[in-house]
């Protein structure tokens, strides 16, 4: 089965349309190890370096997709899909219009891009989305965001290093959906086994801009960070909440992409702090870690009033900016491991 | 350093020739402060904040005052007082990286800094769009957040590359049936009613006053150029706050008789037989160093075109029905110049390239804009090729003074005009 890619700077993408054509849904996340230079031949170098590390990608793998669909996630990288029509090779490149909003307006404009995506498919790959295949898609993608959950769930009791967790997310993001489904089933087998959550550590929710690589996690390893909650997209976002079951497969998928916890790239930011305070209050945490990718917009901007309404609530926040780098950041570690200082000294940060 | 002249010494410089009416800007000005004080002081009357792209005369159909943040922003920046706006605002935890505009509107708010300066007061709703960039809607929402004002956010399609008109009409009527919904929001409100009859007497203004700039914009095609980038920065300022009013009409009248007088005379605003360079000014200007496009006159060079206070015009019709109307309406909140996706950005600058007889052009790739910067590589590629001129790319910001090198960006013009001199 091959592997159809997209773009897509959050949870936007409705994977189960890919799923329901055949075809291994990719999330584009780039490489971290490889150098930006291809894609910032056509991107200043104050564009997210994330998305230009997908570029980057995509200009040397797109010829192994079947194509690539680009959800409509951040602003700043909308306009990307006008730069990767003219530079990435691929025979299918689509845009998905996802709404913003979740209005009426917007739900019935989300079925008018399910549809129009559908067609493109079956027009382009000589095949039939039927609503059984999608609704079987549904099914699988439950099962797989179920066992996310359960997955999840241990890092506040065991022994999971950060990396185990978003290596986990990434492989359930980029691989088949019939071999994940297994290898989860041993993996919950094996996290359950494992140590009593570490003494040494400091439980903490993670929040702010999508983390794409496993160096960055261990970081906050280092430091005494473990994280136990987050609301990221390659991250619990993906499966807070299960796809409902409803007569027409279209009315599920919009249900449930029009309503699950929303990014920093959809209003509003009470409804990303509702997400929040419900995680908080379901996990107990030390610290809530919120950080920006440099020039992440979306999280910037919500930084400023997400952490102070946390704060205000008694929440120990820090917040700090990253590079797209594998390599560790000492500033950032020192920081980081003060703030953690600071908590076992009983100030609060 | 003996030879360096200090700003505003003109002494041995061209100077460019202004509009005759050019002062009268102010009366538009005058009269939308004062109708803010009106309606602010009115118990009955409403305000609201408005963006760019937002149509501005659903506010006057509804007679509610449109404010701008954007434009205090640039009343901001033109007094010199947007840096410290913009480091009030980073001292509140807001990136480096983000919209300046955002952050001197964060830091007039927070300062409660004078309206001449760039001031803004709370309004009674916050009404937004994301046709330009999504930054109008995460700053306004904050703000709205921070005042306890009813918010409302318009949700614009993308018209990307590539759109064919089926994708195109079920965008536009997903726009449609959010007019609904901001009827809704702002008679909830506001307690205001819609009314046809006045929503035919705004539009009708509007297009008027549209149809003035883009008569304006005819005439610009003029060698030597009439009227430049210096002047119509400031000039376009009804087309922000003003389309359904008639003040700015008669505004735009007395510029438009002023170029018809100069061009039949065949004069230009630079001085007789200077004008060597028609420049085209891509995206938003530095408005806290509006003396850089008198010092392109230095060279001999003069914007003769610039898109960004052209997309400020789109010609909003009256149609047989409001659902027609609304749909045209709807079109043209997608469709704005600022906002063209690549392939529509260079069908049409290279339009633009021939009928204004351009020689070069000066993309602005703006940090704080990083939407209109996305594939300005590949404009000024095509540009090139297709068209044999040289394109600079310029990398600045438009309100924060702190990212304006004057060095290296004089280095960098001169580069560019060497350049045009070269591919005479």
């Amino acid at each position: 089965m091959k592997k159809l890619a997209y773009f897509d700077t959050s949870h936007e993408m409705p994977l189960e349309i890919i799923m329901a054509a055949g075809f291994i849904p990719y999330k584009i996340m780039g490489d971290v190890h490889k150098s930006n230079d291809p894609a910032d031949k056509y991107l200043s170098s104050f564009f997210c370096p994330a998305a230009r590390s997908w570029l980057t990608e995509a200009l040397a793998h797109s010829k192994e997709w079947a194509g690539i669909i680009f959800a409509q996630g951040c602003n700043n990288t909308n306009r990307h899909y006008d730069i990767w029509k003219v530079h990435v090779e691929t025979p299918f490149l689509h845009w998905f219009g996802a709404p913003l909003l979740d209005s009426e307006a917007a739900r019935k404009y989300y079925k008018v891009e399910l549809q129009r995506l559908i067609g493109h498919l079956e027009n382009q790959f000589d095949i039939k989305i039927t609503s059984e295949k999608i609704r079987e898609a549904i099914g699988k993608s439950n099962e797989i965001k179920k066992k996310l959950k359960s997955l999840s769930m241990l890092r506040s009791q065991k022994d999971i290093p950060n990396r185990d967790y978003l290596a986990a997310m990434i492989k359930c993001l980029t691989g088949p959906v019939d071999e994940i489904s297994s290898w989860l089933d041993s993996e919950i087998t094996l996290w359950s086994s494992r140590q009593a959550f570490p003494s040494g550590k400091k439980r903490f929710l993670l929040t702010g801009s999508d983390v794409t690589y496993v160096e960055w996690m261990d970081t906050l390893d280092d430091c005494g960070i473990r994280i136990v909650r987050d609301d990221l997209s390659v991250g619990e976002r993906f499966f807070a909440t299960l796809i409902p079951d409803r007569n027409d497969p279209l009315d599920s998928l919009i249900e449930y992409y029009t309503g699950i916890p929303k990014s920093a790239t959809r209003p509003t930011i009470q409804k990303r702090l509702d997400y929040l305070y419900q995680s908080l209050q379901e996990t107990e945490v030390d610290g809530v870690f919120s950080q920006n990718l440099k020039f992440c917009e979306p999280y910037a901007y919500d930084s400023v009033p997400v952490n102070n309404a946390l704060i205000s609530r008694g929440y120990k926040v820090i917040h700090l900016e990253r590079d797209f780098s594998p390599a560790a950041d000492q500033q950032l570690a020192n920081r980081l491991m003060a703030f953690v200082e600071m908590m076992e000294g009983g100030n609060n940060g | 350093m003996a030879n360096v002249k200090k700003s505003g010494d003109n002494t041995g410089k061209f100077v460019l020739k202004t509009l005759p009416h050019s002062q009268d800007l102010k009366w538009p000005m005058l009269w939308w402060i004062s109708m803010e004080k009106i309606y602010r002081m009115l118990p009955w009357k409403k305000t609201a904040w408005t963006c760019a792209a937002f149509p501005i005369e659903i506010m006057w159909i509804y007679d509610i005052f449109p404010d701008h943040p954007e434009n205090m922003a640039t009343v901001a920046a033109a007094r010199k007082q947007s840096q410290r706006l913009i480091e009030h605002a980073e001292g509140m935890g807001f990136s480096r990286d983000l919209c300046s505009y955002c952050k001197t509107n964060i830091g007039a708010y927070d300062t409660k800094i004078k309206k001449t300066l760039g001031g803004i007061s709370k309004p009674d709703i916050v009404v937004c769009t994301n046709a330009i960039c999504d930054t109008h809607w995460k700053w306004f929402q904050i703000m709205a957040d921070k005042m306890n004002v009813p918010f409302f956010m318009f949700d614009i399609p993308k018209w990307v590359s590539g759109t064919d008109e089926k994708t195109l009409e079920g965008n536009i009527d997903y726009v449609v049936n959010q007019f609904y919904d901001l009827m809704v929001f702002v008679e909830k409100h506001t307690g205001k009613k819609m009314s046809e009859e006045r929503l035919h007497k705004v539009l009708g203004r509007s297009m008027e006053l549209s149809d003035l700039w883009r008569e304006i914009f005819e005439h610009r095609k003029a060698v030597p150029s009439p009227y430049s980038g210096a002047e119509t920065s400031a000039a376009f300022f009804p087309l922000v706050v003003l389309p359904g009013v008639e003040v700015g009409i008669n505004f735009f009248k007395k510029i438009l008789a002023d170029i018809k007088n100069i061009t039949a005379k065949g004069e230009g605003t630079m001085p007789q037989g200077r004008e060597k360079y028609r420049v085209m000014w891509e995206g938003i200007p530095f408005w806290y160093r509006m003396r850089f496009m008198y010092d392109l006159a230095q060279y001999g060079a003069v914007i003769a075109f610039e898109p960004y206070t052209y997309s400020f015009a789109p010609v909003k019709k009256k149609c047989l029905t409001v659902e027609e109307t609304l749909r045209d309406v709807a079109k043209l909140m997608m469709d704005t110049p600022y906002a063209y996706n690549l392939e529509r950005r260079i069908e049409n600058f290279e339009k633009w390239i021939d009928e204004y007889k351009l020689d070069g052009v000066i993309l602005h790739e703006n940090m704080s804009c990083r939407p209109s910067s996305a594939g300005m590589v590949d404009l000024a590629e095509a540009i090139m090729r297709d068209k044999g001129i040289p394109v600079l790319i310029l990398q600045c910001d438009m309100n924060d003074p702190r990212a304006y090198s004057e060095g290296q960006i004089k280095t960098r013009i001169e580069g560019f005009i060497e350049m045009m001199e070269a591919n005479k």
